[in-house]
């Protein structure tokens, strides 16, 4: 009797659990309306939080975002991935790691919505950039910042001892001494823990290349060994401490010091237009980096966009459309993120009079863009190129030994990276 | 044969509890430390690479004879033990001298006490960013108090033997107050009637030092040097701020290696074969220690 009660009880459990399942459901509909965002600590990233108030005015969809410090930021996405949880509907990640996420098929190709959308205007970019977030074909990221190689230089210091810019190495050598001559700093690059970034641009500058197309490595050719003595060349024209220097390092000395000459990203000149980083306001000027044997240009950068298993992928590109889109391109730039390299931008009067660095920008169709290497084993490959270049720097190896060690080090690197 | 029984019996009553008291804790032990230790050692026969989206295979031991066979793994363990060797060789001989000058009782030995002890209050990550400012070549407040004596600026973090030095003075800086509070304890378990007979008996205070006071603390410098070893070869913040294991890998130690292969190279199996490594490594440590602290009981 009692156990028949208790069946009688059951339907109206049952009802009341459907009733319960309908109203969860309805809340996950509701819940279609939000997108998580992955971002890393940077101007790009503030400038796109600044924008999501805005938009959830405009389309009513709820933006959530968290931020994760570059060290972590790609390891914790490469689980996120692996693990299909569709934590994230929209990522910003590193150039650097577009390889392995394309190997892994993580990020969704983006070329179905950019063909379709007016507002994201893809032919507003070159070429180059328009290919810069590309794997194999297929686009897997924006750009979310265009960040060249180039050239900085103290306008005073230059005027004052009737220099120019540097079009070639050696005449950037001959300035760097010059200037060290009269009492400044002659020129500055890190040469530390990011000396990479600087070795690898010199590398291809003078014509050599890291690896062949079939993965053989390539460091120990007679490019990469006269642009290493030249990057050893210009230590005796740098200020001491630059031997330790990373490029936050470099930039933050280059603006506050008296150092005539700066090899960086374009993408520092954010800290240049912070009065209490740069203390030569109005003194800084921008070049096109020298050209050596070949014309190139080591292209850096933010990417942005879709993982594949994103949720809610309609709304994340409705998102990325309106705060990367040309309609918002002008302000993103105010905002104080690093600029994107529209030509829409780069040609603006109004906008070139605050950021002068913006014509570096425009890369000339006939210097080839180098990103960093596409290749997933790249950090322990870099791992291995600071060690070897370092042990060159500081004197403890010479420059062919020391990159023929390299080079066999790199072989087994290179055997692990997928082909095909 | 019935009372072997019986106080069988009551023995059984009386360890049941203890045993029921510590499970919790014997559980949570096995759930943060020997699942993890066993789960470390499974995955170094795979070969997981988080970049890589496969399933992972079983390779066997072939992480281990990458690791044996990769230059920076021997290059790292020396870098680790001459870190070791340097750091222990200032570290206790002036940690005992500031033992032996605070057990003396003198005017202001309290202040002087507490005031030593702070190093080792400091977390290492904000000690190391404050001294890798101080270190600077061209700002750094070393190289500006040796400008004032003539002294031309050294560039610290830049080349091998100078970066290690730099990482010896931080380390040793937070660890000296650690050996003098250890050997001070073990200063003040000595009974002062040895001291007073040996004084009766005519032995200098070099002789008192060398036969008396040494012998006593010989058990607890043994524990030090014990936990000096573990603690070097896991020492990762204080290098991770300071250097970064640079130039190059030229001050990477075992430990930083370990975690450059796991998370920056993404190799987590050959990571793990590395802690793998570094365990087995620590263990006679390990037994020497607990050896040691024995005979300290």
């Amino acid at each position: 009797m009692l156990l028949g009660k208790r069946f009688r009880v059951l339907p109206i459990i049952v009802a009341l659990a459907l009733v319960l399942a309908g109203c969860s459901k309805g809340s996950s509909e509701k819940a279609s309306g939000e997108i998580n965002i992955f971002l890393i600590p940077s101007p790009s990233s503030t400038s796109i939080q600044s924008f999501i108030p805005e938009f959830e005015k405009q389309t009513g969809i709820k933006v959530n975002f968290s931020e994760t410090p570059y060290g972590e930021a790609h390891q914790k996405q490469l689980l996120s991935y692996q693990q299909k949880a569709g934590a994230y509907d929209i990522a910003q990640f590193d150039n650097s790691f577009l390889a392995p996420f394309c190997q892994a098929k993580a990020m969704l190709p983006l070329d179905s919505y950019l063909k379709d959308s007016k507002d994201y205007a893809i032919d507003d970019f070159l070429q180059a950039q328009q290919d810069y977030g590309k794997c194999k074909g297929e686009t897997l990221g924006l750009t979310l910042s265009t960040e060249p190689m180039i050239q900085w230089y103290r306008t005073d210091i230059y005027e004052k001892l009737g220099l120019t810019p540097a079009k070639t190495w050696d005449e950037y050598y001959n300035n760097a001494k010059k200037i060290q001559a009269s009492g400044s700093g002659g020129q500055i690059m890190g040469f530390g823990p990011n000396v990479s970034w600087w070795w690898m641009t010199l590398v291809w500058s003078f014509g050599g290349k890291l690896y062949d197309d079939n993965l053989n490595p390539t460091v120990n050719s007679k490019e990469a060994i006269a642009a290493t003595d030249y990057l050893k060349k210009l230590i005796a024209v740098s200020p001491k401490g630059a031997i330790t220097a990373n490029g936050d390092d470099v930039t933050s000395r280059f603006l506050g010091e008296d150092i005539g000459a700066m090899l960086n990203y374009s993408g520092y000149y954010g800290m240049a237009l912070d009065e209490k980083i740069n203390k030569n306001k109005g003194k800084i000027g921008t070049a096109p980096m020298p050209v050596g044997a070949a014309d190139i240009t080591h292209l850096a950068g933010w990417n942005i966009g879709i993982p594949s298993d994103a949720k809610n992928p309609t709304a994340a590109w409705k998102f990325l459309e309106f705060v990367l889109g040309k309609t918002n391109a002008k302000a993103y730039l105010q905002s104080g993120a690093a600029a994107i390299g529209r030509q829409s931008i780069i040609n603006d009067a109004e906008l070139v009079a605050t950021n002068p660095y913006l014509p570096q920008l425009n890369i000339s169709p006939s210097s080839r863009v180098e990103r960093y290497p596409q290749i997933a084993v790249w950090p322990e490959f870099e791992t291995a190129a600071i060690d070897a270049v370092s042990q060159v720097l500081t004197g403890k190896q010479k420059t062919q030994a020391a990159l023929d060690a390299l080079n066999e080090k790199l072989k087994s690197i290179l055997a692990k990276e997928p082909r095909g | 044969m019935g009372l072997v029984r019986t106080s069988k019996r009551k023995q059984r009553q009386l360890t049941r509890p203890i045993g029921h008291y510590t499970l919790g804790a014997w559980l949570l032990l096995a759930l943060t430390i020997l699942i993890p230790l066993l789960y470390g050692i499974y995955i170094s026969l795979l070969d997981i690479n988080l970049a890589s989206f496969l399933p992972p295979q079983f390779i066997g031991l072939k992480n281990y004879t990458t690791v044996l066979q990769a230059s920076e793994t021997w290059a790292t363990l020396r870098i680790t033990i001459a870190l070791m060797a340097l750091g222990m060789t200032i570290q206790i001989p002036c940690g005992i001298l500031l033992a032996l000058a605070l057990h003396q009782q003198l005017r202001g030995t309290k202040i002087f006490r507490s005031i030593l002890i702070t190093p080792m209050l400091l977390t290492p990550v904000a000690v190391g960013l404050t001294y890798r400012f101080m270190f600077d070549t061209d700002l750094g407040i070393i190289n500006w108090f040796l400008g004032k004596f003539g002294i031309e600026s050294i560039n610290w973090l830049g080349s091998q033997t100078s970066g290690l030095m730099a990482i010896v003075i931080v380390d040793s800086w937070q660890s000296i107050p650690f050996v003098m509070l250890l050997v001070l304890a073990a200063l003040s378990a000595i009974s002062t009637s040895l001291f007073e007979a040996a004084t009766v008996d005519g032995a200098s205070s070099r002789q008192i030092f060398r036969l008396i006071t040494i012998p006593l603390i010989t058990p607890t410098l043994l524990v030090i040097v014990m936990i000096k070893i573990m603690d070097f070869l896991k020492l990762f913040d204080t290098i991770f701020m300071l250097t970064r294991g640079g130039p190059g890998n030229a001050t990477t130690t075992i430990g930083l290696w370990t975690y450059k292969t796991g998370f920056v190279f993404l190799e987590l199996s050959r990571a793990a074969a590395l802690g793998v490594m570094i365990l087995i490594i620590t263990m006679p440590v390990y037994f020497l220690w607990r050896k040691s602290t024995r005979n300290v009981r």
